[in-house]
């Protein structure tokens, strides 16, 4: 019965009832779209490591982000290879350089030099032009969601980089750098022109290792060999480097920022518009005090139509997340939702509106059931 | 023994004293209600002003008692505290065969939720509510499933005229049928106390004669003592007994 009265009561005050779910719904987008766009923009500090197909990253001692290399040595690549458990080991260079653009001026670019006939560091795919688009002379591959920074290169098209002769010869999409900078994929040897880098040194090393190996047992065993070096594996060199961002940004903060403000208006919302709800009935619920509800009671009817309110806000607000972000996510700004965000900001949500019953439960402990011989 | 459909379905004819009688209405029916020096003061413009002063009052089984006096002079305060909803400073009350002064919130709360119906001046149904579960309400309370106490209240709203309606709103009824629904409501359970302020104050003459006897027929079906405040003296005549209240005193 305390769900039927909480139910129709909710129900009878439709007004109320809707002021609280556009509280509700505002959270929950708020909070899984601010989750979604913190997850998807801090993705990109690790997009070159979640897609590079390597299993281990080996770089000079301390790494901690993969687009702010230090070099280490060309010939420690031996050793390397030599470490009981590894399969395959490709040199990646990462080195900033700058672009020549048709109306006369520059944009920075961060080459990516990768290896010749080894998926290893190849992070891209290419969406416009051949396969084997790397192995034209001068040819390099920039992705096309940052035509409006290098101002649209069509495929042929001649630029410099480094004033070295580059030829646009394909296009991959959506592999954006954290920074501002464009990434531009070419093979090793020709990013050392690009870059003027030394070739004697690397930016990192990637490993492929035996199937079944311990990944963790090769990184203690590349540190051991090479004492100057770090080797991690990719899963914790990507959390390094989102996790470098995190901390001397304060993005976390930022975006965690937003998130809480919008709990705290839906918890707001919420809370007056039940205190509202109870305001407006509060003989009732003296009445039901008098006819023998308990405290017990009334709380979990309070509970019962915060839950109500909470409940189908959250299905609408899901919905209208999902919507939203299949509209607005791009690879520029990429909103990343999770299922286990969309869970998490449910039960968030759902324990708010839990909270914000207390507001009008404290008003409604106040009522004497006495009042209602009392006109 | 009570036989009554009311009576029959929720079992409170258990609750009945047997050992206590009503002497005062010269017949043998038992004392449901008993309350001895009843005393009640409010502390008004930081001056204690007693509201009830010693007041001695009983209600017998298929009784109905009337309180009546003018404004003040602490009827209404002596319903609350009959119906457990105001603790009196001093005095004894027993419902039943249980001592009512002695307990707790909590204890009162359930007495009230088994023991004692509400008809209120303003009737003080739940606008949210269809007629029908405005009734079902206290039977819930007690632990009767939700379709169950449906069938109950419909059954009973069908017999105090308002079988259409079982499915309204509060809001859309006129102020003689929401008095009905409350009347349902107050003897859904069968209680052994039937506690009613001033029922016929918003209702014209006809309703109110209705109301008043509807609530005769019903309480005579559950044996309820039922205590009705009111001034209004076209309804005195369903009174078995009047006891009129003056300054704190019956009179």
């Amino acid at each position: 019965m305390l769900w039927n009265i909480a139910f129709r009561t909710l129900l009878h005050d439709r007004g109320k009832l809707l002021a609280g779910l556009i509280g509700v719904i505002f959270s929950v987008i708020l909070v899984n779209i601010q989750g979604g766009l913190f997850l998807g923009l801090i993705r990109k500090a690790s997009l070159l490591v979640d897609r590079s197909d390597a299993d281990i990253w080996v770089g000079h001692r301390g790494m901690h982000n993969v687009d702010f290399p230090h070099n280490i040595p060309h010939r420690w690549i031996d050793r390397v290879r030599s470490v009981p458990g590894v399969v395959e080991v490709e040199p990646l260079r990462i080195a900033f350089s700058e672009m020549s653009l048709p109306d006369g001026n520059y944009e920075g670019v961060m080459v990516v030099g990768v290896s010749k006939g080894t998926t290893l560091g190849r992070s891209f795919s290419i969406e416009q032009g051949a396969d084997d688009a790397l192995e034209y002379r001068d040819s390099v591959i920039v992705d096309s969601c940052d035509d409006d920074k290098l101002i649209s290169p069509q495929l042929g098209e001649i630029r410099e980089i480094g004033s070295k002769r580059a030829r646009v010869t394909g296009k991959s999409y959506g592999i954006l750098s954290f920074l501002v900078t464009p990434y531009v994929f070419t093979y090793y040897d020709r990013s050392l022109e690009f870059t003027g880098a030394d070739p004697s040194l690397d930016s990192y090393f990637l490993v492929r290792a035996a199937a079944g190996a311990d990944h963790d047992s090769i990184c203690r065993e590349i540190e051991s060999r090479l004492p100057d070096v770090t080797a991690m594996t990719a899963t914790t060199f990507a959390n390094t480097s989102t996790n470098f961002w995190i901390r001397r940004t304060g993005i976390g903060l930022s975006f965690g920022a937003a998130t809480l403000l919008g709990l705290l208006v839906g918890l707001v919302m919420v809370g007056q518009t039940l205190y509202a709800m109870v305001l407006d009935r509060i003989t009732e619920f003296a009445t039901l005090k008098a006819i023998g509800s308990s405290e017990r009671e009334i709380i979990l009817l309070l509970a019962a139509q915060a839950s109500v309110v909470a409940s189908l806000g959250i299905g609408i607000g899901v919905v209208s997340t999902f919507l939203i972000r299949h509209l607005l996510s791009s690879p520029r700004a990429s909103i990343e939702i999770p299922l286990s965000l969309y869970l998490a900001s449910a039960i968030l949500v759902f324990v708010i509106c839990l909270l914000a019953s207390a507001l009008p439960y404290l008003r409604v402990r106040r009522v004497d059931p006495h009042s209602v011989l009392q006109g | 023994m009570i036989h009554s459909p009311l009576v029959a379905a929720t079992g409170n004819a258990e609750l009945l004293p047997s050992a206590t009688l009503c002497l005062s209405a010269q017949s043998t029916a038992p004392r449901l209600l008993a309350a001895v020096g009843i005393r009640k003061s409010y502390r008004i413009g930081g001056e204690s002003r007693a509201v009830l002063d010693g007041v001695d009052f009983h209600a017998c089984e298929g009784e109905t008692v009337f309180l009546s006096g003018p404004s003040g002079s602490g009827k209404s305060t002596l319903l609350s505290i009959l119906g457990c909803l105001l603790e009196c400073d001093s005095g004894e009350i027993t419902i039943g065969d249980r001592r009512v002064d002695r307990m707790n919130v909590n204890e009162r709360t359930l007495l009230r939720r088994h023991s004692i119906g509400f008809v209120f001046q303003r009737f003080q149904l739940i606008r949210g509510l269809s007629a029908e579960d405005n009734v079902a309400v206290p039977l819930t309370l007690q632990g009767t499933s939700l379709a169950a106490a449906r069938q109950a209240a419909g059954e009973l709203l069908t017999r105090v005229g308002l079988g259409a309606h079982r499915n309204q709103l509060p809001t859309l009824m006129s102020p003689g049928q929401c008095q009905r629904v409350a009347l349902a409501r107050a003897v859904i359970t069968a209680p052994m106390i039937v506690l009613a302020d001033e029922p016929t104050a918003a209702l014209d003459g006809k309703s109110g004669i209705e109301v008043m006897e509807l609530l005769k027929e019903l309480v005579r079906e559950t044996r309820s003592a039922t205590i009705v405040v009111t001034h209004d003296p076209r309804i005195m005549h369903y009174a078995d007994r009047v006891c009129e209240i003056e300054n704190g005193r019956f009179k």
